[in-house]
C-alpha cells in the first residue's frame, strides 16, 4: 500500500501570464514516518511530438514527514520559452507533477495547459514568433489527471530501485487489462489508471 | 416479499456484504481493479424507488482501493464506529469514519466517484500468513476475531489494536468462517479440514469439535460462512453432507447434538446468516391471543446460486429463491430491524429481499430479546445495552440538557448542524487563531525552505493533521483554488465553519509563524468573497469549454500523463540530507522543554529519606539501610548491608523536602536540599563521648551535640529526631530548639521517621510509637508488630509516615499493613500477591486527568501502577460476572484504604473511580447508598451523626463531582435528578 496518498492539488495563480512561476498547493498524507525526504518536480511538456523538449521547471524535497496530513506549496519558475518549439508555443499542452521516494515514482499528476492570446487581435492573427508576454497560461486545474505507480517503500533490495530507472513497458500506457485477482508485479504495471474518460 | 435489485455498477465479484448497524448504509468488499476493494454505499436508494430515482441522494458514499489484493469479508463493529475488512493481501484493516461531514472528490477522478463519506484505515492488523477469510466482532466489540488459509484464528483485542490476545491454532485446513456466541461463551469457527470448531472465550480452548456432518465434504467452497442463532441455542454450519447431500448443518448448543439440518440445496452451502431478531407469530385481530414459542429466521445461501430462507418454527424454508444470481451466493446480511436482507454474489450483484412482518412475524424488542437469554443464560449479557440505552425517554429537561452538553463537548466536528451559536466559540478556537484558510493564503510565504547541502531546494511540509488523532478527515479540501483577491469560492464557502471547526479539533500544529488573525473577521470575508467567487466560476467553466474543444486532437499528450518518466538526469539520486529546518526546532524545544523542565524540579525535589532500620528481633530481622528514592511516586530500593552494632563514624543524611508535604506533591518544590549529618565521638570530655547532629539548608545550619552515639536520624520539615544508643530519642525543630527531653525507648530503634511535626518510630523489639510532637500527644503507643509479623517468616522491608501522621509498615512478603489509630487495629491496604488486584479491569474508568490524583501513599505502598488491568486483558476471558465482581471489591478496598491513610487526594481520586465504575456496570443500590452518604439529611436533625466532611474534603463537593458520571448513564437519570434536586436545594439554603 502506497504510504503517501495526495489528497489534493489547487492550482494557484491561475490562469495567468505565461511567464508567471508555477504554483500548486499540495495536500499529501503519509501513513507513517519517511525515514527520508519525498522528491517533486514539475515538468512542463514543450511539445506534444517528443519527450526532447520537457523541461523539469523544478524540484524539490520535501520533508521531513511524519504521519499525517501535510501541506506545501510548489512553486517553480515557467519554462524557458527558449527550449520550446516555436509551432507549440500556442495551444494544448501538458504540465506534470511528479512525487518520487527513494529515486522511484509513486505519482504523476498531469494537467492541461492551454496557451492563449488574451488580445482578440492576437489571437485572429498570432505571430509567427510568439509573443510570450501576451501570452496567457491556462491550467485546467478542474481535470487533473493522476496515475500512480506501486513502488517498494521499504529501504531493502537494491534490485527494485534498478529497475525503476528501466524504461517503463511498452504496453504501460495501455489501460490496465483486467488483472485476475491478483496485484501485478510491483514497479512494473500502473497500478491506477483513473478516469481515462 | 419484494426482490430488488440494486444498481450496483459492479463487474468484478463481491465476496462480502454488511449492513450497517444504525441500517443507513452497508458495505461491500471484493475486486477491484487490480486491488481489493471495499465500498460504502447508501442505503435508502435500495429501500425506496424514489430515493434511487432521486439523483441527489447518492448511491455510493465511499471507497477504498487500500488492500492489495481482494477484499473476502467487511464487517461493521456493533457500534458501528469501525468497519473490519480482511483480504488476500493477509491484511485485516480497521476503518472509521473521519469525523468530518461533506462531500469530497477523490482527488484525480470524476465527479461522480465522489466520496461522500470519509472513511479511513486507522489500524492495519497483520499477523495472519495467509489469506483473510472472513472477520468477526465479538458481542460489545470487545475482540475481533479473523481466520485465514493459514489455519489459524487470531482474536485481536478490539480495544487496543493491535494487541492480540490469542491466536487460535488447530485447524488442519483453510479456515474459512467464523461466528461468536451472542451469549459471549463461545467462537466457533468452520474450515476446510472437514471440523467445525467451537472456543471457548474463557481460555479459549476448544470446546468441542465436530466433524461427522462434514466428513463428505471436499474443500470446494470459496467461504463456509456459519452462523450462531440470536437465542445462542442454535449453531448452523455452512458446507456439510448428509446422504450425499448439501445441507446446513444444525448444531444444538445443548450438547452440541447434531440431528437437525436444512436440506434443500443443490450445491454446497456457502453461507448462513441468521436474522438478529427474535420472532414470535404475529397475533391476528381478533383471534385470541395463544402463547406461542419464539422462533429464529435463518437465510441459507449456496453455490446453486439459490437462497432460502427458514423459520426455526416451520418445517419447510419459508420461501427459496432460485438463480437469484449467476454465480455462486458470497455473503448474507440481514437489516437490523429484520425485514430486509441483502445477498451479494461473485458475479458482482447485490439483491435486496424485503419480507413483510405477516411473513416473518413480530419481533421481538430488546427487552424480550433480553428476557430470553436472562431465562437461559441467567445473567444478561448486557453490561450496558446501549441499543437499550438509546430507546430510554429522557424523562426531564435537566438531564436532557446534560446529555445535550455532553453530546456538544464529545463530537464538537457533528454539532455544527446545531446551530449559528454553536459556531462562534468554535471558531475562536481555531489554533494560533488562524484558520485553515488563513494558514492556506500565507502558506507560500511561511513554509520553510531550505537548501541541502548541495544546494537543493527542501521544504517543509506544513503538518496540518496528525494521523493518529484518527478524527481528521480528507475532505477538508476540494479541488478549488484560493483566487486572487478573494478567501474561497462557491463550493468552498458553505465549508468554511466547518473547516475552522474540524482544524481545531485535529490538533492542528501551530504554525511557525505565530501571527495571529482574528476568525471572526475570517469569517466575514468569506461571505464577502461568496459573490466574487460567483463570478470566477462562470469565468472557469467558460475556459473549460473553449481549452476542451481544442483537447481532442491533443491524444498525444495522453500517454504523458501515464507513463513514467526516464529518470531525469541529475535528479535521480536523492541527498539524504537531514537539515534542522526552523519549524522541527520549533517542535523539538516545545517538546523537549515541559518534561526538562519537570525533570529538573523533581530531579531537586528528589527526595531521599534515609532510613536506618537496624533490626534486631530475635536475628531475624537483617540490618539493612534502606536508601529510598522518592522520585514520581515510584519506590525504588537499595539496599546495603550494614553491621548492626556499629554506630558509624560518620554518616551524612540527605533530607529534602518532607516527602508528603502538599507542595512536593504538586512537583512545585523550590526548597533546596536539606542536609542532616552525623557524626559520632567528635570529642571526648571528662570519659564520656559526644556525637555531634548537624543540619544545614540553604546555608542556614544549626548543630546540636548528644552524650550518646548516634545509630539513625530523620527529620521533616518542621521537625528532625535522632536516636542515640542509649536508647534515647530526641527531638528538635528545624531551627534545632529542643522540645521534648530525651524519650527514653524500651528497645533500640529499629527505624525512625518524621513527616510534619509527626515522628514514628519502630523500635527493635518490633513495636510502634507516632507521636504529634507539636500537640505533645501519642498517637500510636507501642503498639506490638506482633498482629502482623506472627505466623509469617517476613520481616519488615519498609516503613513511613504519612502526612496526615499514620504510620505504613511493609513486609517483605509483599503485604503492607498501616496502624489505624482510632479502630487501634492494623489493616491491611496492600498485598502484591493480592489476585484481586490483577484481575480487576477498571480502565475504562479511569480518564486521563486522574494521573494525578493518584499520587500518594497508598500508591506509593502500592507501586503507583499496582499492575491491576496488566494481566486483566489477558484474564477478561473470565466471566464477565467474576471480573466485575473483582473490580467492585478491589476498588472498596482502594477507598478504604485512602480513608484509613488519611489520604484525601486518593480517595477522591479512587471515588471517581468507583462511581465510573458503578455507572458503567449498573449497580444502582451502590450508587445509590453512596449518593445518600455524601449527600447527608438534607434537613438538620441533631440525632444525625453524619459527617459533612471525609478527609477534609466536602462531601456535597464530592458529589457534585460524581453527579456528572451518573448522568453519563440515561437508566439512572431518575437517580441523577433526585440528587441533583437535593443539591440544588441545598444550595438555595
Amino acid at each position: 500500500m502506497a504510504k503517501v496518498q495526495v489528497l489534493n492539488v489547487s492550482v494557484l495563480d491561475n490562469p495567468s501570464p505565461f511567464g508567471n512561476p508555477f504554483q500548486f498547493e499540495i495536500t499529501f498524507e503519509c501513513m507513517e514516518d519517511l525515514p527520508e525526504d519525498l522528491e517533486w518536480k514539475i515538468i512542463y511538456v514543450g511539445s506534444a511530438e517528443s519527450e526532447e523538449y520537457d523541461q523539469v521547471l523544478d524540484s524539490v524535497l520535501v520533508g521531513p514527514v511524519p504521519a499525517g496530513r501535510h501541506m506545501f506549496v510548489f512553486q517553480a519558475d515557467a519554462p524557458n520559452t527558449g527550449l520550446i518549439p516555436e509551432s507549440d508555443a500556442v495551444g494544448v499542452t501538458v504540465v506534470l507533477i511528479t512525487c518520487t521516494y527513494r529515486g522511484q515514482e509513486f505519482i504523476r499528476i498531469g494537467y492541461y495547459v492551454n496557451n492563449e492570446y488574451t488580445d482578440p487581435e492576437l489571437r485572429e492573427n498570432p505571430p509567427v514568433k510568439p509573443n510570450y508576454t501576451q501570452l496567457q497560461r491556462n491550467i485546467l486545474a478542474s481535470n487533473p489527471r493522476v496515475t500512480r505507480f506501486h513502488i517498494n517503500w521499504e529501504a531493502t533490495m537494491e534490485k527494485m530501485e534498478d529497475s525503476e530507472n528501466v524504461d517503463p513497458a511498452p504496453n504501460a500506457m495501455l489501460p490496465p487489462t483486467s488483472m485476475p485477482g491478483k496485484a501485478p508485479p510491483l514497479g512494473l504495471m500502473p497500478d491506477n489508471s483513473m478516469d481515462c474518460l | 416479499d419484494k426482490l430488488t435489485r440494486p444498481w450496483l455498477p459492479v463487474s468484478k465479484p463481491i465476496f462480502s456484504v454488511d449492513i450497517h448497524p444504525d441500517g443507513t448504509k452497508f458495505a461491500t468488499g471484493g475486486q477491484g481493479e487490480d486491488s481489493g476493494k471495499v465500498v460504502i454505499w447508501n442505503m435508502a436508494p435500495v429501500l425506496r424507488e424514489e430515493d434511487e430515482r432521486n439523483e441527489n441522494i447518492p448511491k455510493l458514499l465511499c471507497q477504498m482501493d487500500n488492500h492489495l489484493a481482494c477484499v473476502n469479508c467487511v464487517r461493521w463493529s456493533n457500534n458501528g464506529l469501525y468497519l473490519a475488512s480482511g483480504g488476500d493481501d493477509k491484511l485485516v484493516m480497521v476503518w472509521k469514519r473521519a469525523a468530518f461531514i461533506g462531500p469530497s472528490a477523490v482527488f484525480g477522478s470524476s465527479s461522480k466517484l465522489a466520496n461522500v463519506e470519509q472513511w479511513r484505515c486507522v489500524m492495519i492488523l497483520r499477523n495472519h500468513t495467509g489469506d483473510v477469510m472472513d472477520v468477526a466482532w465479538s458481542p460489545h466489540d470487545v475482540w475481533l476475531a479473523s481466520c485465514s488459509v493459514d489455519n489459524t484464528i487470531v482474536i485481536w483485542n478490539a480495544r487496543k489494536f493491535p494487541e492480540i490476545v490469542m491466536t487460535l491454532k488447530g485447524h488442519t485446513g483453510l479456515v474459512k468462517g467464523l461466528t461468536w456466541d451472542p451469549v459471549g461463551k463461545y467462537i466457533a469457527s468452520q474450515a476446510d479440514d472437514r471440523s467445525l470448531k467451537v472456543w471457548r472465550t474463557m481460555d479459549w480452548q476448544l470446546e468441542t469439535n465436530i466433524t461427522k456432518p462434514f466428513s463428505e465434504c471436499g474443500g470446494t467452497t470459496h467461504v463456509l460462512r456459519l452462523s450462531w442463532s440470536p437465542d445462542g441455542q442454535y449453531l448452523v454450519s455452512a458446507h456439510a453432507m448428509n446422504n450425499s447431500g448439501p445441507t446446513a448443518q444444525i448444531i444444538e448448543r445443548d450438547g452440541w447434538k447434531t440431528n437437525m439440518d436444512f436440506v434443500g440445496h443443490r450445491k454446497a452451502v456457502t453461507v448462513v446468516k441468521f436474522n438478529p431478531k427474535i420472532f414470535k407469530k404475529k397475533q391476528k385481530n381478533g383471534s385470541t391471543p395463544k402463547p406461542s414459542c419464539p422462533y429464529c429466521c435463518c437465510a441459507v445461501g449456496s453455490k446453486d446460486r439459490s437462497l432460502s430462507v427458514w423459520l426455526t418454527s416451520l418445517k419447510r424454508p419459508l420461501v427459496v429463491i432460485h438463480d437469484l444470481f449467476d454465480k455462486s451466493i458470497m455473503d448474507i446480511t440481514w437489516t437490523l430491524n429484520g425485514l430486509g436482507l441483502l445477498v451479494c454474489s461473485m458475479d458482482g450483484t447485490v439483491a435486496f429481499l424485503d419480507f413483510s412482518q405477516d411473513e416473518l412475524g413480530d419481533p421481538l424488542n430488546e427487552e424480550e430479546k433480553n428476557a430470553i437469554h436472562q431465562n437461559i443464560y441467567g445473567k444478561s449479557l448486557a453490561i450496558t445495552m446501549e441499543s437499550q440505552l438509546s430507546s430510554t425517554i429522557i424523562e426531564n429537561p435537566e438531564m436532557l440538557k446534560y446529555q445535550q452538553e455532553r453530546q456538544v463537548n464529545q463530537n464538537p466536528n457533528e454539532a455544527q448542524g446545531i446551530g449559528p451559536e454553536s459556531q462562534t466559540p468554535k471558531l475562536t478556537n481555531v489554533l494560533n487563531g488562524e484558520s485553515l484558510e488563513d494558514i492556506r493564503k500565507n502558506l507560500l510565504n511561511k513554509q520553510v525552505e531550505t537548501r541541502t547541502a548541495d544546494g537543493r531546494r527542501r521544504i517543509t511540509p506544513l503538518c496540518i493533521a496528525q494521523l493518529d488523532t484518527g478524527d481528521f478527515s480528507p475532505a477538508l479540501f476540494n479541488s478549488v483554488p484560493i483566487l486572487p483577491g478573494s478567501s474561497a469560492s462557491t463550493q468552498l464557502t458553505p465549508q468554511i465553519s466547518s473547516d475552522s471547526s474540524t482544524a481545531n479539533s485535529l490538533g492542528l500544529r501551530p504554525s511557525h509563524d505565530p501571527t495571529t488573525t482574528s476568525p471572526n473577521k475570517t469569517a466575514e470575508e468569506n461571505k464577502d468573497s461568496a459573490t466574487a467567487a460567483v463570478n470566477s466560476i462562470g469565468m472557469k467553466s467558460n475556459l473549460l469549454l473553449t481549452s476542451a474543444s481544442k483537447i481532442e486532437p491533443m491524444k498525444a499528450l495522453d500517454s504523458r500523463f501515464t507513463e513514467r518518466s526516464k529518470a531525469t538526469p541529475g535528479v535521480t539520486s536523492v541527498p539524504l540530507t537531514i537539515g534542522i529546518t526552523p519549524l522541527d526546532r520549533v517542535k523539538d524545544c516545545s517538546s523537549v522543554k515541559e518534561p526538562k523542565g519537570k525533570d529538573e524540579t523533581s530531579s531537586d525535589s528528589e527526595d531521599k529519606i534515609m532510613v536506618k532500620s537496624m533490626a534486631k528481633r530475635k536475628g531475624e530481622m537483617e540490618g539493612a539501610e534502606v536508601v529510598e528514592k522518592r522520585k514520581k511516586g515510584r519506590p525504588r530500593k537499595d539496599a546495603k548491608m550494614m553491621p548492626i552494632s556499629q554506630p558509624f563514624p560518620q554518616v551524612t543524611f540527605l533530607l529534602s523536602k518532607d516527602a508528603w508535604t502538599s507542595k512536593s506533591m504538586d512537583g512545585v518544590s523550590t526548597d533546596g536540599v536539606t542536609y542532616l549529618e552525623v557524626e559520632n565521638e567528635v570529642s571526648v570530655v571528662s570519659g564520656s563521648r559526644l556525637s555531634q547532629l548537624k543540619w544545614s539548608r540553604e546555608g542556614r545550619e544549626w548543630d546540636a551535640l548528644l552524650p550518646s552515639r548516634i545509630i539513625i536520624a530523620a527529620g521533616s520539615n518542621d521537625v528532625v529526631a535522632v536516636a542515640c544508643e542509649d536508647r534515647t530519642l530526641s527531638v528538635f525543630t528545624a531551627c534545632g530548639r529542643r522540645l521534648i527531653p530525651s524519650i527514653i525507648l524500651p528497645a533500640p530503634m529499629s527505624a525512625l521517621h518524621c513527616s510534619r511535626h509527626f515522628v514514628m518510630a519502630l523500635t527493635a523489639s518490633a513495636t510502634l510509637s507516632v507521636w504529634d510532637v507539636q500537640k505533645q500527644t501519642a498517637l500510636v503507643k507501642n503498639e506490638s508488630l506482633n498482629p502482623i509479623l506472627s505466623g509469617t517468616d517476613a520481616t519488615v522491608s519498609q516503613s513511613f509516615l504519612t502526612q496526615q501522621g499514620v504510620a505504613v509498615v511493609s513486609l517483605s512478603n509483599g503485604k503492607t499493613y498501616c496502624f489505624n489509630s482510632s479502630l487501634e487495629t492494623w489493616n491491611l491496604i496492600a498485598d502484591k500477591q493480592d489476585s484481586l488486584v490483577q484481575c480487576t479491569d477498571f480502565r475504562n474508568c479511569v480518564s486521563a486527568q486522574d494521573a494525578l490524583g493518584s499520587m500518594g501513599p497508598l500508591a506509593l505502598t502500592q507501586g503507583r501502577n499496582l499492575s491491576a488491568g496488566r494481566l486483566a486483558s489477558r484474564l477478561s476471558s473470565t466471566p464477565h460476572h467474576l471480573q466485575q465482581g473483582m473490580t467492585l471489591a478491589f476498588l472498596e478496598k482502594q477507598l478504604s484504604s485512602a480513608l484509613v491513610l488519611l489520604s484525601a487526594s486518593e480517595y477522591r481520586h479512587w471515588l471517581l473511580i468507583y462511581a465510573r465504575f458503578l455507572v458503567n456496570e449498573g449497580y444502582e443500590l451502590r450508587l445509590r447508598e453512596l449518593c445518600q452518604d455524601l449527600l447527608g439529611p438534607v434537613h438538620k436533625s441533631s440525632s444525625s451523626s453524619w459527617e459533612p466532611t471525609v478527609l477534609g474534603l466536602r462531601k456535597r463537593d464530592l458529589l457534585t463531582e460524581v453527579l456528572p458520571v451518573i448522568g453519563q448513564n440515561l437508566r439512572f437519570q431518575r437517580l441523577f435528578t433526585e440528587y441533583q434536586d437535593q443539591l440544588e436545594l441545598l444550595r438555595l439554603k
